[in-house]
């Protein structure tokens, strides 16, 4: 692959005067005192000559942020367009419809790539277009490390698409077949087969759309590919995806649907739970898109494979100065589910299209509400939010039936008095007796959140702008326990009541799950302000507070706080080397500072320097959602330039 | 000390040729996919006079307030034949609101869909906003990443440029 470049770089000498090319540069530093380092450099290279378009990325990352270590061409692709024909060969990243059946992104933010390598092409005539696609992807998943991934999945696949455009309709047929190698949880591999059918349309009116996607799969699974016995079945499922947008005035309506059947389950899918949807397949996913860090860290955890749920959300403006957004989803499993035993569960469909409100099908639910605008003449600009959520992050029991209550009945055959007590000596089961009564055995997870995100900026005559930006969050996390039975006996195969003699006697309870130094906590507060200061269009410089009060987990220790946390919270005893070095003061626990200077070097180069402590958790991109890995006492450093 | 060199190595290349013009590069002819079903191509777009693109997507913050100067110089230069094009970026995630968004801000600017980044890669746009002024001949005259408010006194200044320079040739 490395010899790909010079060549490419002889060709370009040697056409020099008609090629015509871009590129970009981003160099990306960071470097911590807990081990946490990264040197990242990529340059990207377009060039065009008549009919033909080349894209090389080289990559020299040791370690990258996320990802392997590599020194070499990363991607490349070479693309003929002539008249109605195209052909690309190299690293391919297509689009059918709305992504039910294909939809292939280069994420590095995730460290996602579902691109194949392999060949392209494409013809279209009128308003009939075909193309075809043909390659390998090999597409790395995370496990537990948050910066390397763990898990391999490679497919040779290949696929067909034909779309006929008729004024404002569109109507697109998909077909794709992949042979998959896929890794489970322990390292063995499965080789299954996938094969997809698709259907989507569309339809473009002054004040209305319409877009419609339907997907079926089936999977198959082999021993391995040189066994030449047919497939077995493995699994079937189907996708649907539905969005109509309505428009009136300067007021717009969005409403969206799906139906994600790839596979069903009462808990996370894993490594072992193959066959159903492949990483190629990237729908959309119903929520909304967040910008604001703390409503990023409470996003949903979308489950592609089995899902459904309806958006709505509104947009408009008032009086031209003012924007208004409101957007409402709910999503849920597309079952119920019922725990016969703790191990043994059991599903129901849900008896209708709409997502279910039954904790058993894990349901979510969100909404946000947003106002934004300019005044005084558009020096002023203001957002201001306002979020909540509420999920069932698992479920541990879901019974509710009948049980039976088991009484024993046992024959004496002989006895003894001692001290005015009788003991029994000689015994023998006669019989046992049962008696119909309500179970009610529920236990399961519950988050909630409720986020308010504003921002004001005001700019100056002098190109100075002055900008301050507050976020607040309150969370709990509970694990809830309903009913009159929490246990199960295997030996007598029945419930067991928490109250023996009383099985009308319910219980509900909730332990939050939110911690700061072993103490529990019953609601975790979030809290973030930034204040930016700017002088356009040369350099800004921004420093940003994050705060909790809990843990959602064990509280983490970061004895080495940097020296802009001990000057925000006062602690001279830092810069007097007096500091406590073992137990460093409380607050520090539970705050992260940091202060990034960027600097346009000219309008198409642009550095950024950022010193001090970012707080992990989870971070959402593209629908794909990663934890982010905490930054603790540090540097980073970014260039980015086009040319 | 390699990854410190080629990081060296990579900073040096980039202050070199990173100049703000840079001239005889010319915009490839690549098709757009507009908001409205319509297809057309940058080169179709040009034949009337100058282009401002701009990469934006519906979550992007810094966008959405560079967008409403980039409506208003669409307007006030359309008689000299200057459009803005702006290529959204929304993935199949959120982009069954782009429209949505458009038609709420009364929007006249010329809107293209790049769901998964393509056109966006071959034009070096994947920083949000980026900005390209192309001139009526396909030279790249302007380039720009990111945006803070005042930016757009130069973003107009670069358009007056490129149309005042384009009206005393001819």
């Amino acid at each position: 692959m490395k010899k790909l470049l010079p060549i490419v770089f002889i060709l370009s000498s040697l056409f020099a005067n008609d090629i015509d090319f871009n590129a970009a540069l981003s160099a990306n530093y960071g470097d911590n005192y807990d081990f946490y380092s990264y040197s990242e450099n990529r340059l990207d290279l377009n060039f065009f000559y008549n009919d033909l378009q080349g894209w090389i990325q080289y990559e020299y990352s040791n370690p990258p942020d996320v990802g392997f270590p590599i020194n070499d061409i990363r991607k490349f692709r070479i693309e003929y367009a002539l008249n109605d024909l195209t052909i690309k060969f190299g690293d391919i990243y297509e689009f059918w419809g709305r992504g039910l059946a294909l939809n292939q992104i280069d994420d590095q933010i995730t460290n996602f790539d579902n691109g194949t390598r392999g060949l392209f092409l494409s013809y279209s005539n009128g308003p009939l277009s075909l193309s075809h696609l043909n390659g390998n992807s090999s597409i790395w998943l995370f496990g537990t490390d948050l910066r390397t991934p763990f898990y391999n999945n490679s497919h040779n696949m290949s696929g067909n698409q034909f779309q006929y455009d008729w004024n404002s309709f569109s109507l697109g047929l998909t077909q794709l077949q992949s042979n998959e190698t896929h890794q489970k949880l322990f390292g063995d591999k499965a080789y299954i087969n996938h094969k997809l059918k698709g259907i989507y349309g569309s339809w473009i009116a002054t004040n209305a759309d319409f877009f419609f996607e339907y997907v079926d799969k089936v999977s198959t699974e082999k021993m391995d590919f040189f066994q030449e016995v047919a497939h077995d079945s493995l699994k079937e499922g189907h996708g649907v995806y539905g969005n109509l947008n309505l428009y009136l005035g300067n007021w717009g309506l969005s409403t969206e649907y799906k139906r994600y059947a790839f596979d069903r389950g009462h808990t996370d899918f894993t490594a072992d739970d193959y066959g159903n949807r492949i990483e190629l397949q990237m729908m959309p996913t119903l929520g909304k898109e967040q910008n604001s860090t703390l409503l990023g860290r409470v996003a949903h955890n979308y489950n592609l494979n089995d899902e459904r749920g309806v958006q709505l959300e509104v947009n408009g403006s008032l009086l031209d100065k003012l924007t208004l957004t409101a957007q409402y989803s709910h999503l849920s499993r597309n079952n119920n589910w019922q725990s016969v035993t703790p191990a043994d569960w059991e599903d129901s469909a849900i008896p209708n299209y709409l997502p279910s409100s039954d904790p058993s099908s894990l349901p979510y639910w969100e909404n946000y509400q947003e106002i934004s605008g300019f005044g005084f003449g558009d020096k002023l600009y203001f957002k201001l939010g306002r979020g909540n959520n509420k999920e069932i992050l698992k479920t541990t029991r879901y019974f509710d039936g009948q049980g039976l209550s088991i009484k024993k009945n046992w024959v004496y055959t002989d006895s003894v008095e001692w001290y005015d007590e009788w003991y029994y000596i000689d015994s023998s089961l006669i019989g046992i007796d049962t008696t119909l009564y309500n179970v009610e055995a529920k236990m399961w997870q519950e988050a909630k959140s409720f986020t308010i995100p504003m921002e004001i900026n005001y700019s100056f005559n002098n190109n100075y702008t002055f900008g301050i930006g507050f976020q607040y969050q309150e969370r709990t996390k509970n694990n809830i326990t309903k009913g009159n039975s929490r246990t199960y006996s295997y030996s007598d195969s029945a419930w067991t009541l928490i109250k023996v003699n009383d099985p009308d006697s319910m219980v509900y309870s909730r332990d939050t799950q939110f911690l700061i130094n072993e103490k529990k906590l019953k609601t975790q507060y979030n809290r973030m302000i930034y204040v930016t200061l700017s002088k356009a269009p040369t350099w800004s410089f921004t420093i940003t507070h994050d705060w909790t009060n809990g843990f959602d987990g064990p509280t983490t220790v970061d004895p080495y706080y940097n020296p802009l946390e001990a000057l925000i919270f006062g602690d001279l005893k830092y810069f007097t080397g007096e500091r406590n070095r073992i137990e460093p003061p409380n607050f520090i626990q539970k705050r992260w500072v940091s202060a990034e200077l960027a600097y346009n070097i000219t309008s198409s180069q642009r550095v950024s320097v950022m010193y001090g402590s970012i707080q992990g958790g989870l971070f959402c991109s593209n629908g794909i959602c990663r934890l982010i890995a905490p930054f603790n006492d540090g540097i980073k450093f970014s260039y980015s330039a086009i040319f | 000390m390699k990854k410190y060199f080629f990081t060296f190595l990579f900073l040096c290349y980039g202050v070199l040729f990173a100049t703000d013009n840079v001239v005889g590069t010319t915009i490839p002819d690549l098709k757009l996919n507009l908001l409205d079903g319509e297809k057309t191509s940058i080169h179709e777009l040009l034949k009337d006079g100058p282009v401002m693109i701009d990469f934006w997507a519906t979550w992007c913050k810094p966008c959405k307030k560079v967008m409403r100067y980039l409506d208003q110089y669409h307007q006030e230069y359309s008689e000299q034949g200057f459009k803005v094009l702006m290529i959204n970026q929304d993935t199949p995630r959120s982009m069954g609101k782009v429209k949505s968004y458009i038609r709420s801000q009364k929007h006249e600017f010329i809107v293209a869909l790049d769901p998964n980044q393509q056109i966006a890669k071959k034009l070096n746009g994947q920083v949000m906003p980026t900005l390209i002024l192309v001139d009526q001949d396909g030279s790249i005259k302007w380039r720009h990443q990111g945006y803070m408010p005042g930016d757009e006194v130069e973003i107009e200044r670069q358009i007056k440029l490129l149309i005042q320079s384009d009206s005393s040739e001819s």
